[in-house]
This record gives structure tokens, sequence and C-alpha cells, in this order.
């Protein structure tokens, strides 16, 4: 009887074919733990991207897929702390931005021969999406968005101010326009021009960085930091104007301007494509201060276009290419499934970044998204470098200084000038 | 059978049987303790990066003490008496006390040397500044020390000044009273996820109660975390809250040992209530208060989680401390020979308060 | 003092004591209203310190869907394994160094006096590329081994030996027991109420651990339940709502809280030992 038994979960266990391969994931974005796993109904950022996670555990024939808890103000911190202590997740996302960092540093698989068989078409990408995630002739990632800020728009305070023409939002061309617009807002409405968080998360930073960009500045130039000069003085008094004449709140954290944003208490929230999906449901419904809702294009208000930009792309580890070549090819076939959800990916707001989905009548009618359409053509962001993280704190720190502290303005560009000239002389 | 067993095992001596006691501790302590410290020194004297050493261990290079110097010290640096003249005053004034008061016998030995030290380090310290066409290397260094420091000198009174008045306050054996103290003891199991979670709620502009109470009557709410006046008040408040309880308990225990008789010889010299408080009780505990400021410091010195999630050390790094700048430079800037650096710093600062404990702790059980 | 007295000192008492309470309550009733409503206000009814509306979903779907019972799982393992870690090396070293007698003591007290003078967060770095060198990180005995090495528990044990009379032991002495025996059989026993209060203290502090977690636990077996929180507290997480983040704070919070309710006397005989001798 013992033997039979035995002999019956054995057969049991042939008959499945062989365990499934688990690769484990790590990202942020934040978590959505009831995502499920339709990747068309799912909203906001953490839950459309849990919901093709899902997707991909449950779909692909072989692999589970495990994402690993990990917080958004610790996740590059806890990724290094990963590869450092030799248990990197299996793919893990991260920002162009750290591509120098992590690649130079030979902690990345490089892709190149890998791709096409795992069924990801490399030709497919945009060209800024290939170059995203290449880093010395090489391919070290999947690429699956560019994001940038816009200028999100609560049209009907706009529309009581006057400033709505042919259904557009009549946005600032110059910081003067810009000073004449908030105040025209505050005369009719009694509410704020422009939200944004000014005092955590550095989208400060990027409006800053943004109008410096206009003028055809940068923070650093090579091995010489920038920062200390008339466009960035010029463009950081764009936004102290708001602030000195009480037309804009620098206080408010990302929660709070957000909440502002969507209570009806300021015209314009300025923050990145990944809301525009969230927006849209919240201007859906009737208990909001939002109702009307418009995503605009970052405005020119120097002399050329430009807005923050960067890209999220899905990496793998070297260490697992070199040892582990069945984890390996599961975690590409992850990666190839988030690829093809790209479509879905996009539906946060995201710009996505292959060429068949940007050309996709689908893709087209997604929410907003024509209200946008000149943002990929003015992306930009600061030069690459190892020490990102450190130079957006500097910068983030001392234009916290000037709006919250009252810092003298030349006073802070001077301090960080010296400080990130530090951190590029490291 | 048990006897046997008894007397099979008897013939160890007294040095095996030590030696067999003393062997799972002192395995552990050098292992992640002793060890670990020494090699904190060793990395500190390195330039070390987190992931390149980890991917190829030859990357790090021996730079002997620069380190410390780009961490604390910078070019053209000087000294002068009035660069930061309201500390320094102080400094002065204490160390004049600390002789005053020796001279005139109203001091012991050890506590006044400790206070004549702290007064003239604070005297010599904040006198350092960059001179002309000078800069400190690092300029987040010691504004984070400073911020620490205000974090502790404020934290430290408030923590013991409130248990101690709520512990004479509850200090009797009766329902209503343990229900209290249970009451002012709950908040400190809590985790300090769970406190800062609470507390950013608490103090949010929008959804906090602090926020709905002012609104009610009909004021502004103050923008806690992210104003430079209040985000360091909002973190002091929320550790006041949270570890309120365990002084407040090392209180009830000194208070315990007090002889009830001392207050009933008190009462018959009308000494009672307030007076009572002052002639009899603090003189009583003078040890107990020692304990808990000291306890106290090398806790609040170490703080990270209460900075570090609720303002990120916002804004304008004015709630910045050294633990977290540790762990930011660590792991965020991969820089481990500079974070050690800054790690041993906070030992020897720690082992400072930790001798000053010992001493006057000694000094009393003469 | 008098009866009346008492009463207003109560009375006077309890306004401070509820204060004190009120953030707790609050979090317990926001866990448990509606995330639409609390997108909009937190203070529907009584400023929002009563649930009103109420709803049990946060709970529910925390239950259902959530990494929370993996987390609590976690802690509650690693707590009571550092617990036991230092209750055995604690009371075997303690009892060691203050009842007997061998070379080099002094030395070894001094040794491990000196060890309370490095704080973790001093060795939190060395540490972590130790434990990466050995591939020790994501593990159970990564998060718990470090703290075993503190000694303020061998010193709060010795202490307590150290009082205990000399002439239980003699007596067993005299009978011809062995040093172990009596350290099992005399010793532990007397100690129980010293080995609860620094058990419950260790499981506390184990529970709440923050600093070393986050840097050694990456993977979700490893996770604990403090550091789970973090990750869901962040502006970004805002798609859980505050409800259900609240619910994960009570549930993070229950068991420390229940423990301490049922075994604060120890607690406070705890801080009297360490307290008043230490």
């Amino acid at each position: 009887m013992k033997q039979i038994l035995i002999g019956a979960a054995f057969a049991a266990g042939f008959a499945v074919p062989g365990v499934a391969q688990e690769v484990t994931l790590g990202r942020f974005f934040g978590a959505c733990e009831d995502a499920g796993t339709d990747t068309k109904a799912s909203v906001g950022e953490a839950c459309i991207i849990q919901s093709i996670i899902n997707a991909a555990s449950a779909g692909i024939d072989g692999v589970t897929v495990e994402t690993l808890p990990t917080d958004w103000g610790n996740y590059y911190d806890q990724i290094k702390a990963a590869y450092a202590g030799g248990t990197p997740p299996d793919v893990h996302v991260m920002h162009r931005h750290r591509v120098p960092e992590f690649a130079g540093l030979g902690a990345l698989a490089e892709l190149s021969d890998d791709l096409a068989a795992a069924g990801i078409d490399p030709d497919d990408w945009a060209p800024a999406a290939r170059d995203a995630v290449s880093f010395d002739g090489g391919i070290y990632g999947v690429p699956m968005d560019f994001h940038a800020n816009l200028w999100h728009v609560n049209m009907d305070l706009m529309a009581e101010a006057g400033l709505v023409e042919d259904g557009k939002p009549v946005l600032p061309s110059s910081p003067e326009e810009l000073l004449k617009h908030a105040q025209m807002v505050k005369e009719a409405t009694g509410q704020d021009y422009l939200a944004a968080d000014f005092a955590q998360f550095p989208i400060g930073v990027r409006l800053v960085l943004a109008l410096m960009w206009q003028q055809g500045a940068n923070i650093f130039d090579g091995d010489t930091a920038t920062i200390n000069d008339a466009a960035a003085l010029n463009a950081v008094t764009a936004i102290t104007q708001l602030f000195d004449a009480d037309l804009a709140d620098p206080q408010l954290n990302y929660a709070d301007s957000q909440q502002a944003f969507l209570n009806g208490e300021a015209a314009v929230l300025v923050n990145g494509t990944w809301v525009v999906d969230l927006y849209d449901a919240e201007a859906a419904k009737a208990e909001t201060g939002l109702n009307d809702y418009y995503a605009a294009d970052f405005p020119t208000l120097f002399d050329q276009g430009a807005t923050w930009a960067d890209s999220h792309m899905w990496a793998i580890p070297a260490s697992l290419k070199a040892n582990d070549p069945e984890t390996f090819g599961a975690a590409l076939k992850v990666l190839a499934f988030i690829n093809d959800h790209n479509i879905d990916w996009a539906r946060t707001g995201h710009m996505a970044v292959r060429t068949s989905v940007l050309e996709s009548a689908d893709y087209a009618a997604l929410p907003h998204r024509d209200e946008y359409a000149t943002t990929a053509s003015i992306a930009r962001d600061t030069p690459p470098s190892e020490r990102y993280g450190a130079i957006q704190d500097v910068l983030n720190r001392e234009l916290q200084a000037i709006w919250l502290t009252d810092k003298p303005v030349e006073t802070a560009l001077a301090d960080a000038e010296a400080e990130v000239q530090d951190l590029l002389d490291r | 059978m048990a006897r046997d067993r008894i007397a099979g095992r008897r013939r160890l001596t007294q040095k095996q049987a030590a030696a067999l006691l003393l062997l799972p501790f002192f395995a552990v302590y050098a292992m992640f303790l002793v060890y670990p410290f020494l090699r904190g020194i060793w990395i500190s004297l390195h330039d070390w990066n987190l992931l390149a050493v980890a991917f190829n261990p030859d990357a790090k290079e021996f730079i002997g003490f620069e380190n410390y110097q780009r961490v604390m010290w910078g070019q053209n640096i000087e000294w002068s008496a009035w660069a930061s003249p309201a500390l320094q005053v102080v400094g002065l004034a204490g160390a004049g006390l600390a002789a005053f008061l020796r001279r005139t016998d109203r001091m012991s030995r050890a506590t006044a040397i400790a206070l004549g030290l702290a007064s003239v380090l604070l005297f010599v310290l904040p006198g350092f500044h960059p001179g002309e066409g000078g800069r400190w290397y690092d300029r987040r260094f010691w504004p984070t020390v400073g911020n620490t420091l205000v974090f502790v000198g404020l934290t430290v009174p408030g923590v013991t000044l409130t248990a101690l008045v709520i512990a004479a306050a509850i200090n009797r054996e009766t329902r209503a009273m343990a229900v209290l103290r249970t009451l002012f003891f709950l908040s400190q199991v809590l985790s300090v996820t769970v406190v800062t979670l609470i507390w950013q709620i608490m103090f949010s502009p929008r959804q906090g109660l602090i926020a709905n109470i002012t609104e009610v009557f009909g004021g502004t709410p103050i923008v806690w975390l992210t104003d430079q006046q209040f985000a360091m008040a909002a973190i002091v408040i929320t550790t006041i809250w949270w570890s309120l309880g365990i002084a407040m308990i090392l209180f009830l225990a000194g208070l315990q040992d007090i002889s009830a008789d001392l207050y009933e010889a008190g009462a018959l010299d009308n000494a009672t209530g307030v007076r009572a408080f002052r002639h009899i009780t603090l003189p009583n505990l003078k040890r107990t208060i020692t304990l808990v400021i000291v306890l106290q410091i090398i806790l609040h010195f170490q703080v990270f989680g209460q900075s570090h999630l609720m303002t990120q050390g916002g804004p304008n790094d004015t709630t910045q401390v050294l633990v977290r700048y540790i762990y930011q430079t660590g792991f965020r800037d991969s820089e481990l020979g500079r974070a050690s650096a800054m790690a041993v710093f906070l030992f020897v600062i720690m082992s400072g308060f930790s001798v000053l404990q010992f001493v006057v702790g000694r000094e009393d059980d003469r | 003092m008098n009866t009346r007295g008492y009463y207003w000192l109560v009375v006077a008492l309890s306004v401070p004591a509820f204060l004190w309470l009120v953030p707790t309550l609050w979090m317990v009733s926001l866990s448990f209203q509606p995330n639409e409503v609390l997108a909009r206000t937190t203070s529907t009814t009584a400023l929002g310190l009563l649930p009103i509306p109420f709803t049990a979903e946060n709970y529910g779907a925390l239950f259902t869907f959530g990494q929370t019972p993996w987390w609590f799982l976690n802690s509650v393992i690693v707590a009571l394994g550092m617990t036991l870690g230092v209750l055995l090396v604690s009371t075997t070293a303690g009892y060691a160094l203050a009842r007997l007698d061998f070379p080099f003591k002094r030395a070894l007290i001094l040794a491990a006096l000196a060890g309370l003078m490095v704080p973790e967060q001093a060795v939190f770095i060395p540490l972590y590329t130790m434990f990466a060198d050995f591939g020790w990180h994501n593990s159970y005995h990564a998060l718990i081994l470090p703290r075993m090495a503190v000694p303020i528990g061998v010193f709060l044990m010795m202490q307590f030996f150290k009082a205990i009379p000399d002439d239980i032991e003699e007596a067993a002495r005299l009978e011809g027991v062995g040093w172990l025996q009596i350290f099992w059989y005399v010793m532990l026993p007397l100690a129980r109420p010293a080995m609860m209060t620094l058990a419950i203290l260790t499981f506390l502090y184990a529970w709440n651990d923050y600093l070393w977690p986050l840097v050694s636990a990456q993977k979700r077996e490893f996770f604990t339940i403090t550091l789970g929180l973090a990750s869901i507290q962040s502006n970004f997480a805002q798609s859980e709502g505050l409800g259900r983040v609240m619910a994960s704070g009570v549930i993070a919070s229950l068991p420390v809280v229940l423990l301490f309710l049922i075994f604060q006397r120890y607690v406070v005989q705890a801080m009297t030992v360490g307290g008043s001798k230490g």
C-alpha cells in the first residue's frame, strides 16, 4: 500500500512538466495587492504594472513571478544592497539615468544577443528608447516608457479666469505671462494657479531644470558645474515670483499638492505622465473638485521647448546570465511579456517605447493622449552621471532652501554649484 | 537516573564550566560586534565603493585618514573665539560654572570634570570656521551633527521632564493609576514605522487630526513636516510621544525605592505636594535621573527612522541626522569608506557618553 | 493624600492620558473607514476619532491579498529567535561572570562592558559587508545573530545573579552538585522573572528593529512587518488608500500591544531590575 502511494505521488510529480521556474522581480511604483490578472482594467501605475506581472506569472508556461516588496524611497539603496550582497532580484525595474552607474560597474547583463530569441525586437523600439537602455555599445535592458513632466490642468478654473481657447488651456509663454495668468486665476477663482511637490520629492527641481534647458543651459557640462548663472537665476525667479505673490504654495509635498489639485484648489499641477489615467478617473467622479481635466505639454517660457523626462526600463543582473541560464531564460520571457504589453503600460499616461505601439490606433485613442503629443519631442534630462542621485539631492536641498527657508537665490545657487562640482570631482 | 546524570557531569571543574558557559556569548560577541567594529575602522581607511568592491574585491584603495579629512575638515579652516559667539559664550560660562562649583565643593570631582570638558568642547569646536576663500570639504556633515544635537537637546529634556512629572503623579498602587500607567506606556511598544505612519498623517495639513482641530477653531493649519520652523519640532513631538514609557517606568522604579518614612518625616516639616517633590523626591532620584538622561542621549543620538520616514531629512536638511547621513552615504552614494568614517565618529561620541555614565554611576556608589 | 485630592488627581491625569492615546485611537478609527471617504476628508465624525461611516473592508482586503500576514509571520519568527538567542547567551554568560571564578574574569567583564559603548548604528556597514561576503543576507540568521552580540542582556543577568545570596549555591555545592547543574536547576528557576523581563524587552526590540533589516533583507520571505509598513507609507503608494495603510499599522501593532498588556507586570519589573542596578 505504501509503495503504491509513493508511486502515485511520483507519477503525479512527473505529470507536471517540471517545477515552475520562479523569477523574482524588484520594482517600485507602489503596492497594489489586488491587481488581478486583467491588464486592460487596472488603473494607476502600481495596479497596471502589477496586473501585467500577475498576468505574466499566470500566462507564461513554467514560469512564476514573485514580486519583491520594495519601497520607493529606499528602492535604489535596497537594489544596491542586494547586488552587493550577491542576491539581486532576477529582473528589476530601473531608470535610464541609473544605467551609467549600474552597467558601468558590470552589474547588468548585456542582452543584445538574447533579445531576438526571447521574442523582443529591438528594432521596434523608438530610437530614443534604444538609447535609453544602451551603454558603451551594448543593450542593458528592455525599455518600458518615456515619462515626462506635464502641466495637469483644471479646465473649470482656467475657464473662470478666461484662460481657455478652443477647448484648450491658454498657457504662459514667458515668466511675465506666468505671473499674469496666476493673478488672473487668483482674482477670478480665489485659488492658486500652480501646485507641485516643491517640498520633498524633486518635482520642483525638474521644473527648474526644464526652465534652464529652455534657455539652452544645463547644470553641468562635462566636468564643470554650471549652476550659478543667469539662466538658473531666471528659472528660479520665474517660480519664486509665484510664491512671493502668494499664487502658489511651496510647502506642499507630493500627496498634498495632488490633493490640492484634485480638490480644485489649484488650476495647474506640475507632475509626471504617470498620473494621467488616475486624474482622468478622479475627474470622472462627482465628489472631487476636479471635473474637467486636461493634460498639457510643459509650456515654453523661454526660447525653446524642454521638459524633464526619463525612462523606466527592466534589467537582469549579469550574475544571473553567467550562472543560471534557466532562470535567465525565464527572466527574459518575463521581459518579453512586459514588452508585449507596452500598450497597457501606456494607459498610465506614459509614452510608449515601441514604434508599432506609438503608431497604433489604440495608442492614439488613449484619453488625453493628443493633448500632450509634443512632449516626446521636447523631452530632456541632465547629462549622464554615476552620481545622478546625489546631484538631484543637492539641487533639491538648495532649491528647497530658497523657497522654504528664504535662503538668498544667489547664495543657494553658488552653494549648489560648489557641491555639484565636488560630486563631479570625486 | 537523574542523580546518575548529575554525578556523571560533576567532574567539570569550575574553569571548564565557566568556559562552556561563556563560550556562546563571547563567540557571537567577537564575531558580530568586535570584528565588525574593527573592520569598520579598516573600511574607513579606504576608498571603498559598495558596488565596485562587491564585484571586484580589489577595487578598494588604502587612503589613510583621507576620508576623515574629507568629512570633517576643509580648506583654510581657521579658529577664532568669536566664530559662533552664542555657543562659545555658553561654553565659557559652563567651564566657569564647573570650576566655581568644584571650588566651593558643591559638585563632585568627576561631574565637574565632565561638565568642564563638555563646556570646553562647546567653546572650542564651534570656533572652527572656513577662513577667507576657504570651505568645508563636506558642507553637510557638521550641520548634520548639529541637527542631531538639537534633536537630542530637545527630546531628552522633553522626555525626562514629562516622564518625571507623570511618574511622580501616578506613583500609587491603585487600579486607576495602573490603568493610567498602561495608557502612557502603550505607545512605547509600537514600532518606528507605525509611529511615523500615525504622525505623518497626524501632521498632514490636509488630512491631519491637528489640522482638523486647527480648522475647527478657524486657524490655518501648519504644514508641519515641510516647514523649516516646525519639521524638527514635529519629529521631536513624535519621539517624545513614542519613548516616554521606558523613562516613566524607570522613574517609577526609582520612586519606589524612596522610603515612605522620608515623606512622613517631611510631612511633619510641612513638606507635602510640590515641596515634598522638590526636597525629598528630586534629591533621592538624582541617580535615576542621571541614568535616564544618559540612556536617552545614547538612544536618541542614533535616531534614524523618524527623520528618514517622516521628513526625509528635509526641508533643506533641517532634520537630517547623523545615522541617516551614514546610511545615505553608504547605500545611496555607495561610499562605504566615508560612511564608515562617520560611523567611527558616532562611536567616539557615544563612547564619550558611555564613559560619562560609567563615571557618574561609579561616583554615586561611593 | 486625602481621598478627594486623589480623585482630582485621577481626573486631572486622565486628560493627558487620553491625549496620549488619541493618535493610536485615530489610527484605529481611520482603519475602519472607507478609503473613498478618507480621500476627501478624515474628519467625518468627531474629527475622525469615531469610525462613522464604518467598514471592515480594509481588514478583509489585507488578509485576502496582502503580504501583511507574511511579514507578520517573519516578524514573529525573527523576534522569537532573537529572544531565545539572547536569553541563551545572556543567562549563561551572566551566570559565569557573576558567580564563577576563573582566570581573566575582570578582563572579560571589562571586554564585554566595552561592547556597550559600540552603538549598533556604528557597525551596521561593516556587518553588512561581512554578511555579504559570507552570502548570508536574506536569511533569518542574518536578522537574528547580530543582535545576540549586544552585551546589555549579559549585564542585566549578571546584576541579577550577583544579587542572589551565596548560601543557596553553597548548599548545593555541599551536596556535590556540579556547576552546570547549579546553573540549570537552581539559578535559572530563580532567574525566571529577570529572564521574562529580558525576553519581553528583546522581543519588543526585535519587533521594532528597522535599520538592519532595511539593509539586510530584500526578499519577501525575510521582510519583517516593520520594514513592510515602511514600504507602503511612501507618497506614491496611494493606490492602497489611507484606510488600508492604517489597517496594516493596526495589525502590525496588535501582537506587541497584547503582549504588553498581558505581561506588563514583567516590563515594569524589568525596568526595576535594570534601572536601580544599571
